[in-house]
């Protein structure tokens, strides 16, 4: 559950941080673009390294290695349902092996690029950059509460976990299948509570007149400035440099 | 017996949720915990079984270090129910919700049938049984969650607010089981904010606050302390604030007493 903890913002004050989060949109979608179209482990590397200077430059580098081992699990699982198959089919061991490290980095990167944008993007921020880039307001709102209930929902996760091993429940026990299965006493009761909060939430929110007012106005307009050109030249720039890179692998 | 020394225990670095606990309870007690929103009681509680371990000193378990065992093992033992039955609840009938842990710990099934016959009756779910645990109020639900664990036997129980959303009638219920479990030989620990339920039923209480235990002693003796009361936020017995009124001597929270006490006064005033 360490995995979503890694998503959350803190308040920073880095350049990456003050962003605006519609530039930062634009390298996310970039770098998301450029994952899943490599294939090459050399390439996928690449992207990996590109991502250093950033984690450095946001202050992030603490959470962003904790997004990572929280993955780890999924990684392992990508790399050897990847693996197994193709190495199965083919006969060739090695070829396998490359190609299923590819897969797992590029899984990696997607963690990292998704974990660089949202560590440095504030909740409301983002929202309000959804708006001005005209996307309902609604949309917006339902987009914002989903990433606000995560780590809500991870912590009562724990809660649930606490409460179904101290009633004997052992996750870890048993073979692949019945682990899977450990986890239906958790998963139901989350579920479950989780739809009610939406009702609640959705109950109080009208309690308090949301959309009374057709027209919302904002306290707050972001502007992108000179600082915004300048990183997305930046991120423009490097990601055709990967690609052409990629072009002469 | 369960041995706390001097337990420490941090959520994150600087805030300190239990700050050096010590407490020894014997078999067979009946105990309360109580103390201010916050003050640590759940997470103490939740080192009895080992789901948290110390950062610093140490819990024993019938002399078993609560880090040397898994939670699956000390469960067995240690019967823990949760504040909230939401996070318990998950099978398709009461039934089966009750009869989860015992699968767990491997119970043969004739015996899983008769224990969970007993949790039915004792918890006055009889009627529910076939019922969707979601679909039950939220006193009914406690009453599963509560019943789900004391149906496997566990020789230490532990119970974090059981009597939130209980009428009056289930609240009684609940002692009197509580009670005659207590006397069976099973050690009962409860943690409350429902003080009125302390002073008639369960006679030690453990006062935390801000994460340290404050006062521990006899029921009649801590929660007629004024400056205990305060520490730690509790609304007092209302016998202890109508001694404390009237000025008695020696404040009471058992009403023949109080009684005794008043007639002395007046009788040595109309001398
Ligand atoms: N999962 C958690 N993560 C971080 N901090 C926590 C967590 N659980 C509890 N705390 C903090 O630890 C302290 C003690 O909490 P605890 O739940 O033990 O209190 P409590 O005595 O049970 O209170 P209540 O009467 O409200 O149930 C509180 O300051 C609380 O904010
Ligand atoms: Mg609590």
């Amino acid at each position: 559950m360490k995995v979503f903890r890694a998503f959350e913002y803190r308040r920073g004050t880095t350049i990456l941080h003050r962003v605006d989060p519609r530039s930062k949109l634009v390298y996310l979608i970039l770098f998301t673009v450029l994952t899943v179209y490599f294939t090459r482990l050399l390439a996928l590397l690449l992207v990996f390294l590109s991502f250093l200077p950033m984690v450095y430059i946001g202050k992030i580098s603490a959470r962003w290695k904790q997004s990572l081992r929280g993955s780890l699990f999924f990684i392992v699982f990508i790399f050897i349902f990847n693996f197994i198959p193709t190495a199965y089919l083919s006969g060739n061991i090695y070829g396998a092996a490359i190609s299923a490290i590819a897969m797992s980095l590029r899984f990696l990167n997607l963690i990292s690029v998704f974990s660089i944008f949202f560590l440095t993007t504030s909740p409301e921020d983002l929202t309000q950059s959804m708006v001005q880039l005209k996307i309902p307001y609604d949309y917006a709102l339902t987009f914002n509460m989903a990433m606000r209930f995560v780590p809500t929902l991870s912590r009562e996760a724990q809660y649930i976990m606490d409460a179904q091993r101290s009633r004997g429940l052992e996750m870890e026990k048993g073979n692949f299948i019945s682990r899977i299965r450990n986890y239906i006493p958790v998963l139901i009761p989350l579920i479950i509570s989780s739809f009610r909060r939406a009702e609640l939430v959705a109950d109080a929110m009208e309690s308090r007149a949301f959309g009374a007012s057709k027209k919302r106005t904002s306290l707050y307009i972001l502007k992108m400035g000179r600082r915004d050109l300048l990183f997305i030249t930046v991120a423009l720039a490097s990601s055709l440099a990967l690609f052409a890179v990629n072009l002469f692998l | 017996m369960i041995r706390i020394e001097c337990v420490t225990y941090s959520y994150s670095e600087g805030i300190s949720a239990l700050d050096g606990v010590d407490l020894e309870i014997g078999d067979s007690e009946l105990l309360a915990i109580v103390g201010e929103n916050g003050a640590g009681k759940t997470t103490l509680v939740k080192h009895l079984n080992g789901l948290l371990k110390p950062q610093h000193g140490r819990v024993l378990v019938e002399g078993i270090d609560t880090r040397e065992t898994t939670v699956a093992t000390l469960a067995r033992k240690v019967g823990l129910v949760f504040q909230n039955p939401d996070h318990m609840l998950f099978a398709e009938t009461v039934e089966k919700e009750l009869a989860f842990a015992l699968t767990n710990f491997g119970v043969p099934p004739e015996e899983i049938a008769k224990k969970v016959e007993w949790a039915l009756i004792e918890f006055s779910l009889s009627n529910y049984r076939d019922r969707s645990p979601f679909t039950l109020s939220g006193g009914e639900k406690k009453r599963v969650s509560l019943a789900s664990v004391l149906c496997y036997g566990p020789k230490i129980i532990v119970l974090d607010e059981p009597t939130t959303g209980q009428d009056n009638l289930q609240k009684t219920r609940l002692a009197s089981t509580l009670t005659r479990l207590n006397r069976q030989g099973e050690t009962v620990i409860v943690v409350t904010h429902d003080i009125e339920f302390v002073a008639d039923f369960i006679p030690r209480v453990v006062v935390m606050s801000k994460g340290r235990v404050i006062a521990d002693g006899p029921t009649e003796e801590i929660l007629v302390r004024k400056d205990i009361m305060d520490a730690s936020s509790i609304l007092p017995p209302q016998l202890a604030e109508l001694s404390w009124e009237i000025g008695l001597n020696t404040p009471s929270i058992n009403t023949a007493m109080i009684v005794e006490e008043i007639r002395h006064m007046l009788g040595r005033t109309n001398k």
